[in-house]
């Protein structure tokens, strides 16, 4: 797999996400316990053997720096090649302030980068989604079909998230059309916006679109090439998960509590890698409780949990009482705390004797370092 | 380049105390308290003094603990200058070479090793304690005492100290006297096997002991004693704290238990003095709706279904429904089948506990009872029973008693 190069867009901050993405790029938002969204598309790149991995960043990417440093907990801290972080520095000059306008903009904000990449294919991706796929399953279908272009495709059904992209299939599956958000949902497969392309191609595109202010890459490029290049579906039939809300956020957070849903995303062949923080086993006190729930390490639980999912070193305390929540790394839940349907962001401190009762179709979201 | 101190980390014993639990592994690598190996207490120990040089002697099964401690990149010590380095014994000019003789003589083999640093003080450790200690403090009433060497000791019970070799001190705590397992004890100050020395007298001793074929090329029966017979100034180091010897099974049992009670015997969730291992990106631990957790630790990638209490579960252990757990110490990727019960054992790394198989016991009157253990990758069939106090090496076919 020496011949593809990973490149991750991370320059997203979703308003919808409010309070969870206030302090933060999407990419960095926890997921699953103990990971970072970036962790999963990352890890998937490393697992199919990609060497080198360019990560494109511009607002708020403070907290992504934090979670990625050098990379080596990816094994991507090399001497050649490896992780790359990369802010917009053939950007400014052009445009002044202001996030991309579009992946293409993007890219273009990182042209010599991409000119220098020494691998002869390149792969795409969004580093907020949630997915475990075998990459190098796609490349392998990409050099035997002979496309310019292959897409990731999800059907309808796995990821349910509100539709984006939509594909249409001719008769011999190559992608006859793609709209952006239609209104109403035709077909059944959509975009999960991963494209495996050969690097001479991306240059290509990348180059017209700079020059004819074009700055998305469906309707700079797919939408206008889409009869002229050959673009292929690769169908990812597992767990895919974006968000575009809160409650989206909380109900694809709990579909981790079915072993299905888990087996497929912590795929054991192909592990999901996060910053390693050398953190001890969880501890639980002697009046403990904790049913169907997701727990990671250096957590104290004195109280009762119910179909939680809990990050790294959540405290709760004696008689307190948790149910179906997401408690992010180091929430703190007091004494006699009763709560349910809640999205604690780090560091939120719950004192005792609280009531939060929030809803599963709207769930109570507290933002970073609040204190209840 | 120079430094002021380097650590040489002794881990080539066998750990034969362990049996079964170190029939293919050093000691040292053995898992600890959930999340750990024993080695990872005195490496983060280095780390956390500042101590950025240390050599790893190895001799004993040291696959696992080379492959373990690798580039010491969990431990920081993965390091342009200095760094972790792993000495095996070699083969020198003209066939010659040997064997680690004992604990002088792993250290005398190395002196080109130490030399490259040029040190002022070495500190020798032993990778088979569990404890938290600042090694400066230990440096520092070293030099303030201009001493050849410096000993940490632990205050100990009188009754205690005849199992112990007992430093007796001045009262300016300047040793006088070394005792190994004294019958009738003068003092309670109990070594705990951690040196350090000024490198150029260290390093002239070792080499008139190589030269003397009647020692045993031993610390504490060869150096010290030579030291004190020429009058150097040895002096104890008092150290307060956690401090456990896990080479037995009972005190490895023991250790782990101590690990339940977070903030009274070892607190390893202090962020000034944190613990590093190396260890497999694994999942959030799951517990299933029905599962019971109580006064114990879990560690990632396990699933709990059934009852665990008063236990230390490493990571990616499975407890099925039904299955009980108490007062065990289940090593990484145990699996205990529906219904099993598990009570006062240690089950090493891999191991299958078949469907309602009966292992260990709660303490009894019964002269042989002990805590039950099996060894790694063993595979205990259905309804079968381990005793108490068995150290199971082979697998265990269905309903067979052991």
């Amino acid at each position: 797999m020496n011949d593809l190069h990973g490149i991750i867009f991370a320059y997203r901050s979703d308003s919808h996400l409010s309070e969870l993405t206030r302090h933060r790029n999407t990419c960095s938002l926890p997921f699953g316990g103990r990971y970072r969204l970036i962790d999963f598309m990352l890890s998937g790149f490393v697992n199919a053997g990609i060497r080198d991995v360019g990560v494109i960043v511009h607002e708020s990417y403070q907290s992504l720096l934090d979670h990625l440093a050098s990379g080596k907990d990816w094994d991507l801290s090399r001497k050649h090649g490896g992780l790359r972080i990369l802010p917009p520095f053939s950007y400014a000059e052009r445009r002044g302030s202001g996030g991309y306008r579009g992946s293409m903009e993007a890219l273009s904000g990182v042209f010599s980068y991409l000119q220098n990449i020494r691998q002869d294919y390149v792969i795409l991706a969004w580093g907020d989604m949630a997915v475990n796929f075998p990459v190098e399953e796609m490349f392998q279908q990409h050099l035997d079909s002979g496309a310019d272009i292959t897409m990731v495709c999800t059907s309808t059904d796995a990821d349910t998230t509100c539709p984006e992209n939509m594909v249409t299939l001719d008769s011999s599956g190559r992608i006859a059309d793609l709209s952006i958000h239609p209104s109403m949902t035709t077909g059944h497969l959509k975009s999960a916006e991963v494209y495996l392309l050969s690097k001479q191609l991306l240059l290509d595109m990348v180059d017209y679109c700079s020059a004819h202010n074009l700055y998305g890459f469906v309707s700079g490029v797919l939408q206008p090439r889409i009869h002229s290049l050959k673009i292929m579906p690769y169908l990812h039939k597992g767990y895919t998960a974006r968000f575009r809300s809160v409650s989206e956020y909380f109900q694809r957070s709990m579909q981790l509590l079915s072993l299905d849903v888990r087996t497929d995303l912590f795929n054991q062949a192909r592990p999901i890698r996060t910053k390693d923080m050398s953190t001890p086993s969880t501890y639980y006190g002697s009046e403990s409780k904790a049913v169907n729930s997701l727990i990671s390490d250096g957590c104290f639980i004195d109280g009762e949990v119910e179909n939680c999912i809990l990050s790294r070193g959540v405290v709760v305390e004696a008689g307190a009482r948790v149910a179906d929540s997401i408690l992010m790394q180091g929430t703190i839940v007091r004494r006699n705390v009763s709560m349910s349907y809640v999205v604690a962001d780090k560091n939120v401190q719950i004192n005792s004797s609280r009531m939060l009762m929030g809803h599963s179709s709207y769930p109570l979201a507290i933002a970073k370092n609040s204190i209840v | 380049m120079k430094k002021e101190a380097v650590a040489m980390l002794l881990a080539g014993g066998q750990g034969s105390r362990l049996y079964a639990l170190t029939s293919h592994v050093a000691k040292p690598a053995v898992p600890f308290g959930g999340k750990f190996r024993i080695i990872d207490f005195p490496l983060s120990n280095c780390v956390n003094s500042g101590i950025n040089t240390v050599g790893v002697l190895t001799q004993y099964q040291p696959l696992e603990l080379n492959s373990y401690i690798g580039s010491g990149q969990p431990w920081d010590l993965d390091r342009s200058d200095g760094g972790v380095s792993i000495l095996p014994p070699y083969v020198k000019e003209g066939d010659a070479g040997t064997w680690y003789k004992g604990t002088a003589n792993a250290i005398f083999q190395n002196i080109g090793f130490v030399d490259l640093y040029d040190p002022d003080y070495v500190v020798i450790l032993s990778g088979d304690h569990i404890y938290k200690m600042d090694y400066t403090e230990m440096i520092s009433l070293h030099k303030k005492t201009q001493a050849a060497c410096t000993i940490s000791v632990l205050e100990v019970t009188m009754e205690e100290a005849a199992r112990f070799g007992i430093m007796n001190v001045d009262g300016q705590d300047r040793i006088y006297e070394f005792e190994e397992k004294p019958p009738v004890p003068k003092s309670n100050l109990a070594s705990m096997g951690i040196y350090v020395f000024t490198w150029k007298k260290l390093r002239q001793y070792l080499i008139e002991d190589e030269a003397d074929p009647t020692s045993t090329n031993d610390f504490g029966k060869n150096i010290i004693p030579a030291m004190l017979k020429n009058d150097e100034t040895l002096m104890a180091y008092r150290f307060h704290g956690y401090w456990k010897d896990v080479g037995t099974i009972n005190s490895l049992w023991d250790a782990n238990m101590d690990m339940l009670a977070p903030h009274m015997t070892i607190d390893v969730y202090d962020p000034n003095w944190p613990i590093y291992a190396r260890t497999p990106t694994k999942p959030p631990h799951f517990t299933g709706p029905n599962a019971v957790l109580s006064h114990s630790l879990v560690t990632g990638g396990c699933q709990v279904y059934g009852k665990v209490t008063n236990s230390v579960l490493f990571h990616s252990v499975c407890v099925e429904e039904g299955a009980e757990v108490d007062y065990s110490i289940l090593m990484p990727g145990t699996v205990v089948k529906a219904g099993a019960k598990i009570s006062y054992s240690i089950v090493a790394e891999s191991a299958v506990i078949g469907q309602e198989a009966v292992v260990g016991s709660p303490p009894s009157d019964a002269e042989d009872w002990g805590i039950a253990v099996i060894a790694g990758g063993v595979a205990v069939g259905k309804q079968a029973t381990v005793m108490p106090n068995a150290m199971v090496r082979d697998d265990v076919k269905e309903g067979e008693q052991v």
